[in-house]
């Protein structure tokens, strides 16, 4: 056991004297922990929850919900092919086409800043980063007047003379894509940096040496390097493109019924509260196969890589 | 840390991709700030420098009232979620007790589980046990959401702490609660600092959780302006998201400065 305590600045303990420090640490950590933990137990855990017991009601006439022990809600998403192709697979398909393209234009610009040092990096990151925490209505803003029919876009392409009549990007799928890629950039680009960091230097340096081209020392030296902690960022990224609610209510429109925009509706404007328990239990049952589908398929792929 | 050694077609096609990438990144956010200072909003070419939209949006009511409530919602949050994580990053750090790896994971988890469930959620708990439609129940929401940020920042900073400062002032005298009042808080002061400007731009610029637990009376500024732009399309409202982003680029350049940004941020927001 590490001694790193505050209670250890004495060092003498021995085993015997160790098991009654280890008990009073365990006292003191969990007194002083305890507000979180009751808040987080009340606030969230409860609410989770209850949130799997509620997608066991009855609805009845619409909306009303009546306390049981029922399928209903599951069998009525899971037995409709409308939801299984128009939301299911919409949101899947839709998750990994943003997700992939995502991180393809993450790695040039993950390359560009891991080469950049000093002030200039340090900037790069900062420009890189913020959009995380410029808040998603006014990105959203932005998008809207490049995108909407009279916007920028379509200004430019009609004026370029690319199309003769303005083009929908906005309130459709188009801008749904865009602004998941958009906010999943800074994200990847992140994941992708801590993991260059840990490429040896030498390694590139001795693969330049030998003559490789930029894209030969990308392929057989940075790709592999990184994938692995890549994984974990398009992981991630995969589930929240996956669930997304707030980017196709706000861009989308009738035809862009991601699964989590699906639970937002039931929920907030037909309030049918049961069947979006319902649906949210299954969006997180579909996104976790996924992943551990996703995560074999990778682990094959290494093993294949490594000739096993 | 990638050596580029001689200039190459690939480079150079690298640096444009990634130029353009930039770009695309930035448009955006200029294309806005450019609309809410041009005097014609949305037509071109621009006529001029102009301040009216500012004027006029700061002059609306359903703004200021925005603007209030995120402002009160922004603060409220990230004073409660530094208090409630103090003691957790405290622990995290200076103790070694069992179960701290799931302690670690537990405060996490509104992390881990998509926004659109913890909106739900919560909005189905709070309507439930009667806290719906009021303040408290948006910041409920916020407290959960900004929870994880504040341990994370609070136990990056504590665990570069040099804890001899604190013997030595044990050493000389100073009782727990002086040596922790004295030494401990100053020191830690940038990064409780950093830990509060984060917890508040997370809560200011939160669309997701509060679209599920916003109420007439009580609507942060996000869903405000949500709501006006699904109905009129203007410069007033490119003014109002202009100024929420001045104060997000403020927050962002404070908390580089104090605590760099990618240490922060390794973990995002909802969407």
């Amino acid at each position: 056991m590490s001694t790193h305590g505050a209670v250890d600045t004495q060092g003498g303990g021995g085993n015997g004297a160790d098991a009654p420090q280890a008990r009073k640490r365990t006292f003191i950590a969990a007194l002083i922990t305890a507000p979180c933990v009751l808040v987080l137990l009340i606030f969230m855990i409860l609410p989770l929850l209850w949130i799997v017991r509620i997608s066991f009601y009855e609805t009845v006439q619409g909306t009303t919900m009546n306390p049981a022990w029922v399928l209903d809600q599951y069998t009525r998403f899971l037995g409709d092919l409308w939801y299984l192709r128009n939301v299911v697979w919409l949101s899947i398909a839709v998750a990994v086409i943003s997700t992939a393209a995502t991180v393809v234009l993450a790695y040039p610009i993950a390359i560009h800043v891991s080469r950049a040092t000093g002030v200039r990096r340090q900037i790069l990151q900062t420009l890189i980063l913020s959009p995380l925490l410029i808040g998603l209505i006014s990105l959203v803003f932005g998008w809207i007047v490049i995108l909407r029919s009279g916007g920028l876009l379509n200004s430019l392409t009609m004026w370029l003379g690319f199309v003769d009549a303005p083009v929908r990007y906005l309130y459709a799928m188009p801008a749904v894509y865009i602004l998941l890629v958009y906010l999943g950039i800074p994200f990847v680009v992140m994941t992708l940096l801590d993991n260059f960091e840990r490429i040896e230097s030498t390694l590139l340096e001795a693969a330049a040496n030998a003559g490789a081209s930029d894209w030969r020392i990308f392929r057989s030296v940075i790709l592999p390097l990184t994938l692995p902690g890549l994984n974990a960022g398009v992981l991630v990224l995969f589930a929240l493109n996956f669930s997304a609610f707030a980017i196709p209510l706000m861009v989308g429109s009738a035809n862009t019924n991601l699964i989590g925009l699906v639970v937002y509706k039931q929920a907030m404007q037909l309030g049918n509260l049961p069947f979006a328990a319902a649906i949210s239990i299954i969006m997180v049952a579909v996104s976790a196969t996924l992943l551990i589908i996703y995560s074999r398929l990778m682990q094959r792929w290494f093993l294949w890589r490594l000739g096993i | 840390m990638i050596p580029s050694k001689r200039p190459r077609v690939g480079s150079v096609l690298l640096k444009a991709l990634t130029y353009a990438i930039l770009f695309f990144l930035f448009f955006p956010i200029a294309v806005t700030i450019f609309v809410s200072f041009n005097s014609s909003g949305f037509l071109l070419p621009p006529e001029g420098f102009t301040l009216e939209w500012y004027e006029k949006a700061w002059g609306m009511a359903e703004f200021r009232r925005g603007i209030l409530v995120s402002f009160l919602l922004g603060a409220a949050s990230a004073l409660v979620a530094n208090a409630l994580a103090f003691p957790v990053a405290l622990a995290l750090v200076r103790y070694n007790f069992r179960g701290k790896a799931a302690l670690n994971l537990f405060v996490m988890s509104p992390l881990l589980v998509p926004t659109t469930i913890v909106g739900l959620a919560l909005y189905i708990f709070l309507v439930r046990i009667g806290l719906g439609g009021r303040f408290i129940t948006l910041h409920i929401g916020h407290v959960m959401t900004v929870i994880p940020f504040a341990v994370r920042i609070l136990t990056a900073s504590l665990s570069i702490f040099d804890r001899s400062l604190e013997e030595a002032a044990r050493n000389a005298g100073a009782g727990m609660l002086r040596t922790f009042v004295y030494i401990t808080m100053p020191i830690l002061r940038t990064g409780i600092v950093a830990s509060m400007m984060i917890c508040f731009i997370i809560s200011w610029n939160d669309f997701a959780i509060s679209i599920f637990l916003a109420s007439s009376n009580w609507t942060p500024l996000p869903i405000q302006i949500y709501s006006h732009i699904q109905f009129q399309y203007d410069a007033v409202s490119a003014a109002v998201v202009s100024s929420v982003i001045f104060l997000s680029l403020v927050t962002i350049i404070v908390i580089d400065k104090v605590a760099g940004l990618r240490t922060v941020m390794s973990q995002k927001p909802g969407r």
